[in-house]
């Protein structure tokens, strides 16, 4: 057989097949590989079965599709503070209260991170820092517009159920105050488990005190 | 100027064996209700970033939820098996293999079932998504595992016929359209195993996986398989050879080294390693290289022959798939630049150019080939009034689309850079976002006008008057 591509199938398969192996593993095998290997170097985070739940909902109703988890950095600016690294935040995302970029540790054993590519909501990953009141994400989650008028965030009715002051609520609901603003007159709103986590998750991100810590290490 | 005229479709088709057309058909058709499908989903959800008050009640329903309905509906349902549809026909008609007996009893059965395993896999995957398990993780890779276990065996099934059809062609050369085939059969297949793996899923290795994934998904395996198909319909419809055989190898070779390490452009700024940051970016501008190579080489073949694109049905949607391949391709490029994704990464515009490639570039390609191929395989042609209705409609729709969320983007980064609040951003956007909603109602009406057309060249009794005996 004539060492021809042009005529030998088997060529023409091996040849694009094992290059684009090789490829891969440069260029996502290895570099997954050391990323690993970093990982294991930063503990594990305290296991928590709400939060988990909660991360688990984050998961399910897609909040990645519009909420990054990540603070850019600008690497030009790059210095170096007590043998920390540190990377200024870039002008697009300076408006979420943060002073340095995400870094690798912020992501350690997060499975997956909601890093994300797409931000029509606002970031996300020091919300708990910016909106530290569970009551806050409650009105959020039932009517996005009544705290935040304009938002485009579908309304999260679901995870709520509304009862007449004198019904029975189980034990692990948790009663919503204030609800004025929710067009709901004579009723009480309660939210569900499910709305309980989701916003337990949302107030364990918090990731400015993380790095707080990495710098005083 | 003459007009090239081939033979007709009637003639082209006597002989085709019935059961292949059938199978082609089957695929083709499928992909068309995936199609009609996603684009209603996305429709919806277009309108819901104008009103997010709509169907806003039920959590299956929820946004976040039909969002990754609509992408893997579009990507796997739609895309996926219209492109393999397609191929099988490219494949066997540039092997030379008698087409009144292509494919052997057992390709036939396999590629049947390869049919149904990818839509059980996309029809369970829009349930599953809906009922809330997005456990597959990943942007594109949203289906949890069970769903992208069949759509992996139709793959691995498709691959295996492609390559035996390739390997008993009746001629010595390998024709470069089978090139395409043959690699982005066993190239999606890696990406699939890689996006579905255990080893890599939590922290930065799996961000480095999912760079990887997201672009390898769209560019090892629908941008070969759309440009391989045009290698093959564009000389044909045109009646003439392709400008430069050497060019399209250029353009194989460089796609494969060039698109395989652009991935982490997804992940600029962020904490992966810088250099697999900057291998990202310059490959994402190298990549002018394969995409202008094949776009040259198409439109250097469409040179002079105005008149006759002007007079085909299935020329006009390759043009402008041909351009969309080029400009959506330099768009990205550009996009991956540092300075650029400082302003544009996270906003509209790359949902903007993300359809562009999608669309104007895959989806027009697609149609070309279907109205310019399957006449020429069940022997009927689509009526002309729907196939014109379906080209302005789609193109007007695109346009409006694509032109709308890019300012739209830019609009929103720049908002961003400012240092406005957040929500001014919002407020800024929402033309853009009414914009977006017009351009998808007119793609959602020509996809109906194209899935009436799809289903008038469906293989019928026509084509069975025309079938001489088997093995003639």
């Amino acid at each position: 057989m004539a060492f021809n591509i042009h005529t030998s199938h088997r060529l023409l398969f091996l040849i694009p097949a094992v290059s684009y192996l090789v490829l891969v593993a440069v260029c996502a095998v290895i570099p997954a590989m050391l990323e690993q290997q970093r990982e294991a170097e930063v503990e594990a985070p305290f296991e928590d079965a709400l939060l988990e739940r909660g991360r688990r909902l984050y998961r399910d109703f897609n909040c990645v599709a519009c909420h990054t988890q990540q603070i850019r950095g600008d690497e030009a600016l790059a210095s170096v503070i007590e043998g920390e690294r540190l990377i200024p935040v870039l002008k697009a995302d300076a408006r979420f209260g943060r002073e340095v970029a995400s870094r690798r540790e912020e992501y350690a054993h997060q499975q997956p991170p909601f890093m994300g590519t797409q931000r029509t909501g606002p970031d996300l990953s020091s919300v708990g820092r910016r909106l530290p009141e569970a009551q806050w994400h409650y009105w959020h989650l039932y009517t996005p517009q009544s705290v935040s008028p304009d938002s485009l965030m579908p309304p999260h009715r679901f995870l709520f159920t509304t009862t007449q002051p004198s019904d029975d609520v189980a034990a692990d609901y948790e009663k919503v105050l204030n609800i004025e603003g929710l067009g709901l007159p004579g009723k009480e709103l309660w939210a569900t488990p499910d709305a309980r986590a989701l916003v337990e998750y949302l107030l364990s991100l918090n990731r400015e005190f993380i790095e707080a810590e990495g710098l005083s290490r | 100027m003459k007009i090239p005229v081939g033979i007709p479709v009637f003639v082209a088709a006597a002989g085709t064996d019935p059961k292949f057309a059938k199978m082609v058909s089957r695929w083709l058709v499928s992909a068309g209700v995936w199609l009609l499908l996603a684009s209603a989903v996305g429709l919806l959800e277009a309108f819901r970033l104008v009103d997010p008050e709509i169907l806003a009640d039920h959590a299956f329903l929820t946004f976040g939820r039909l969002r990754p309905v609509h992408t893997m509906t579009m990507l796997f349902g739609w895309a996926s098996m219209a492109l393999v549809g397609l191929m099988f026909y490219v494949v066997a008609k540039s092997a030379w293999l008698p087409m009144n007996n292509p494919l052997t009893r057992l390709e036939l059965i396999s590629s049947n079932a390869a049919l149904w395993l990818v839509n059980i896999g996309v029809g369970v995957g829009a349930i599953a998504l809906c009922t809330g398990d997005l456990s597959g993780g990943g942007e594109y890779r949203r289906y949890p595992w069970y769903c992208m276990a069949p759509i992996f065996a139709a793959i691995g099934i498709v691959g295996v016929v492609f390559y035996r059809i390739i390997a008993r062609r009746r001629v010595g050369a390998v024709y470069i359209s089978c090139w395409f085939a043959m690699a982005a059969t066993f190239w999606v297949a890696v990406v699939v195993f890689m996006g579905y793996q255990t080893f890599w899923k939590t922290g930065l290795a799996w961000v480095i996986v999912d760079g990887f994934y997201i672009h390898n998904a769209v560019g090892m395996w629908f941008t070969p398989l759309a440009v391989g198909l045009t290698y093959y319909a564009l000389p044909k419809l045109l009646n003439k050879p392709i400008y430069s055989y050497a060019l399209g190898v250029l353009g194989f070779f460089t796609h494969l080294v060039f698109y395989t390490v652009i991935g982490t452009h997804h992940y600029i700024h962020t904490p992966l390693p810088l250099a697999l940051q900057t291998t990202a970016v310059i490959f994402s501008v190298a990549m002018i290289v394969p995409v202008w190579a094949s776009t040259g080489n198409f439109l250097m073949t469409m040179k002079g022959e105005r008149l006759a694109i002007s007079h085909s049905y299935s020329l006009p949607f390759i043009f402008v798939g041909v351009l969309g391949y080029g400009f959506a391709s330099l768009q990205g490029s550009f996009e991956s630049l540092r300075s650029v994704q400082e302003t544009l990464h996270f906003t509209h515009y790359t949902v903007g150019h993300a359809h562009f490639a999608m669309y104007v570039f895959v989806t027009f390609l697609i149609w070309g080939c279907m109205y310019g191929l399957v006449p020429r395989m069940t022997g009927r042609e689509p009526p002309i009034l729907l196939v014109t209705l379906h080209f302005w409609l789609a193109l007007a729709g695109i346009a409006v689309y694509v032109v709308g969320l890019c300012i739209g983007g830019q609009v929103q980064g720049e908002s961003w850079v400012a240092g406005e609040p957040f929500m001014e951003s919002v407020r800024k956007t929402l033309p853009h976002m009414v914009w977006r909603s017009v351009g998808g109602a007119l793609m959602l009406v020509s996809h109906v006008f194209f899935f009436l057309a799809l289903w008038r060249m469906r293989p019928g009794a026509f084509t069975m008057a025309f079938t001489p005996a088997k093995g003639g």
